[in-house]
């Protein structure tokens, strides 16, 4: 426990530290990581904690974004509600509207439970840009952020450190939750309903409950967003938020608490720095939940803990290393491939083509020819000696397990 | 009531190729226990590559070829993915097939673009089928409804009237037991799954045509079709035929009514009130078309939560 409370006052002061070491582009990127993180850590309290996947968690994003845009706009950031404390509006908001989702949603379990979240959103989503005065129409709403209580909220460093303050309490406040007996509620109601049932718990409130706090957390989340871009419309509510925080929290694995934020906070920063060189995020970002829903059911945060406590069985290093090669070479090849592919097929490629025949593409400071034998020849040969690689190194780990005992 | 026949026809016809989508994913939700989020990708998959083969081998031959090219897809994705993350649990399975919605949606937009492609009836089958009242029938709506239907039938023959159909249903209910009796469940399903897609895929071959083919299209219908099977009951085919005529004469109707609350609280003498209040009151039912399947599903969970036909929890 002692070990882990330093670590993450470590983590914190150098949280603390971010506006003077990096640039202001990167704490921008930093402020949408925390969001992004706190998104993903109310999302898992659900999904992870209470086994009840959700599909549409847009809903409670945007409601807690429209809300804080609301408030913004009503109070002009003075008298009972300072700019500060906007994301409580979201909160309460997702609260209250998490509590009616959360009753229906919560009467069945599984598969039905998955498919009233997600059509309780895609309702909310489609039903938006009819309502002009509550969501803005196509256009959305925009509103400033006021200055108070001395602080101008002008400059990204004040809005770092507003946001920083928010997803700091509310993960403090979630990672709290899980030792209280109500956290252990939540994992019962996840591992064996009816044996809760039978212990005379109502696990409809329950359900509902645990519902509504994931909401609320989210609310704030959007909330959040909301004070940082100054505005909200319709798009909040698109199911590809729904997918990616669902994508973010499983990749960095949804039962251990802390996999869900840094999960996010990962891929929102690769996609960052990818957002100029690939316009194919999405699609790794899939890629990778699949291979990790296949290979490492755990995530990846989940599986390195896993490791790390002895759990996975005795691993050796050097297996590992090679397996990471193999990974790192197979990927190589994968991607080049999507990116030849992807620019081969792109609309100014077609153009081009019309033009003058079937001119070369230079990627990676290379011309690539569309037909020649190495532009598809390179990235097949590095996939197959990557995969190559990895059953090779497989098959000898079990062969020498097998000789040992 | 040229008008309302009109809605009637079309919306009809909606729900026959609702079904044909629907009835894949209902019978793989039979045998898996878990929804295929990427069914709809396989009408999509199946849209896209009609429109590719259709200037090569003609509009016949691409409609026959692209469903079972899907069929073939499906097969792989339930063979070398899903088998592999079954022993997981449920909760994986659905994640997975997500995942692979993203994907397909996501290479789709890589080949064709993130915009509509050009896929359109073919000249020789663009003609009126009939008139009513002044305005003509298009007959690829009837073609797609015949198509639906044929496909129904055959569906309910082969499950019902031949030695597959038992041992398949019987693998669908008592897997276990069925293994037991020397019957290769494992091939059964996958074959299942195949033909699941490869389904979806003709119904996106034929219907890609007449709507719009994009890569959004796999979203905009998986959801309705969600719907359908809940609505209808999971793992029942008859559910899923009732849901999918439910859904779609339903919206068809919807779209062609002018009235608000407003107008049905002015029979109460509250109209102008109504309309002050404005916002939910004031809105066109024409405008809630699309989320009329979704008010209908909350009330069939609320009401009769195993759905109109379904027995399963």
């Amino acid at each position: 426990m002692m070990k882990k409370l330093l670590i993450v006052a470590i983590f914190l002061t150098l949280l603390a530290a971010l506006p003077a070491l990096v640039a202001e582009s990167m704490l921008n990127v930093s402020v949408q990581m925390l969001i992004a993180a706190l998104f993903a850590t109310a999302f898992a309290l659900l999904c992870g904690q209470a086994g009840m996947l959700s599909f549409g968690h847009a809903a409670y994003f945007g409601v807690g974004a429209f809300a804080t845009v609301h408030a913004m706009n009503a109070f002009g950031g003075e008298g009972l509600l300072p700019t500060p404390l906007l994301p409580l509006v979201g909160a309460l908001m997702g609260l209250v509207v998490g509590l009616g989702a959360g009753y229906f949603s919560t009467k069945r379990t599984g598969t039905y439970f998955a498919m009233i979240t997600l059509a309780l959103a895609e309702l909310l989503h489609s039903l938006a840009p009819h309502m002009r005065g509550l969501f803005g129409g196509e256009a959305g709403i925009s509103s400033f952020r006021m200055p108070a209580w001395g602080f101008e909220f002008g400059s990204i460093t004040e809005v770092y450190y507003l946001v920083l303050f928010w997803t700091v309490l509310c993960i403090a406040l979630l990672w709290g939750l899980t030792f209280t007996p109500f956290g252990r509620l939540v994992l019962g109601l996840r591992e064996n309903t009816n044996r809760l049932q039978f212990l005379g718990y109502n696990t409809h409130v329950l359900g509902t409950l645990v519902f509504a706090l994931s909401a609320a957390f989210t609310g704030v989340a959007g909330g959040l967003q909301a004070i940082h871009i100054e505005a909200a419309n319709y798009v909040f509510l698109d199911a590809h938020i729904s997918t990616a925080v669902l994508l973010n929290t499983f990749i960095g694995g949804a039962k251990v608490f802390f996999g869900p934020a840094i999960g996010a906070a990962t891929m929102v920063f690769f996609g960052h720095i990818t957002s100029d060189l690939t316009r194919s995020w999405l699609l790794y970002q899939g890629v990778i939940f699949i291979l990790v829903m296949m290979y490492l059911p755990r995530g990846i945060v989940g599986e390195t803990l896993a490791c790390y406590r002895g759990k996975a069985g005795a691993l050796s290093w050097m297996i590992l290393l090679w397996r990471f090669a193999g990974v790192l070479v197979a990927s190589t090849g994968f991607v080049l491939a999507v990116e030849l592919i992807q620019r081969f097929f792109s609309t100014d490629y077609k153009a081009e083509r019309m033009a003058d025949g079937w001119p070369s593409i230079s990627f990676a400071g290379f011309d690539w020819a569309p037909f020649a034998l190495g532009t598809w020849g390179l990235p097949l040969v590095l996939i197959t000696a990557g995969i190559g690689l990895i059953i090779y190194i497989n098959r000898r780990g079990a062969g020498q397990q097998e000789a040992r005992t | 009531m040229e008008q309302i026949m009109f809605s009637l026809l079309n919306g009809v016809i909606y729900g026959l190729l609702l079904f044909m989508v629907s009835a894949g994913l209902t019978l793989i939700f039979g045998m898996m226990g878990v929804l295929n989020f990427a069914h709809a990708s396989f009408y999509m998959v199946g849209a896209y590559l009609a429109y590719t083969l259709q200037p090569l081998t003609g509009f016949w031959l691409a409609i026959v070829i692209a469903p079972l090219l899907v069929a073939t897809l499906g097969v792989f994705v339930e063979r070398f993915i899903l088998r592999r993350v079954h022993a997981f649990g449920h909760a994986h399975e659905l994640l997975v097939t997500f995942g692979l919605a993203v994907v397909i949606a996501e290479v789709i937009k890589i080949l064709y673009g993130n915009f509509p492609v050009d896929y359109r009836v073919p000249s020789s089958l663009n003609f009126s089928a009939f008139s009513l009242g002044g305005m003509e029938y298009p007959f690829y709506r009837l073609l797609m409804g015949g198509v639906a239907l044929v496909m129904f039938i055959a569906l309910y023959l082969l499950l019902t009237r031949t030695r597959v159909g038992i041992v398949v249903r019987a693998a669908i209910h008592r897997p276990r037991m069925v293994e037991a009796l020397g019957h290769n469940v494992p091939i059964v399903f996958m074959s299942i799954f195949g033909m699941g897609a490869g389904l979806a895929g003709l119904a996106g071959a034929i219907a890609g045509a007449f709507y719009t083919t994009n890569p959004n299209m796999a979203l905009e219908l998986g959801i309705v079709v969600f719907v359908v099977v809940v609505v209808g009951g999971l793992g029942s085919m008859e559910g899923a035929m009732l849901a999918s005529l439910l859904i779609g004469v339903m919206t068809s109707l919807a779209v062609s009514v002018n009235a608000s609350l407003a107008d049905l609280l002015d029979t109460f003498g509250q109209g102008e009130w109504a309309r002050e209040v404005g916002g939910v009151m004031t809105l066109q039912l024409s405008s809630l078309a699309a989320t009329l399947p979704f008010f209908l599903m909350l009330l069939i969970l609320l009401t009769r939560p195993s759905g109109l036909m379904g027995e399963k929890e």
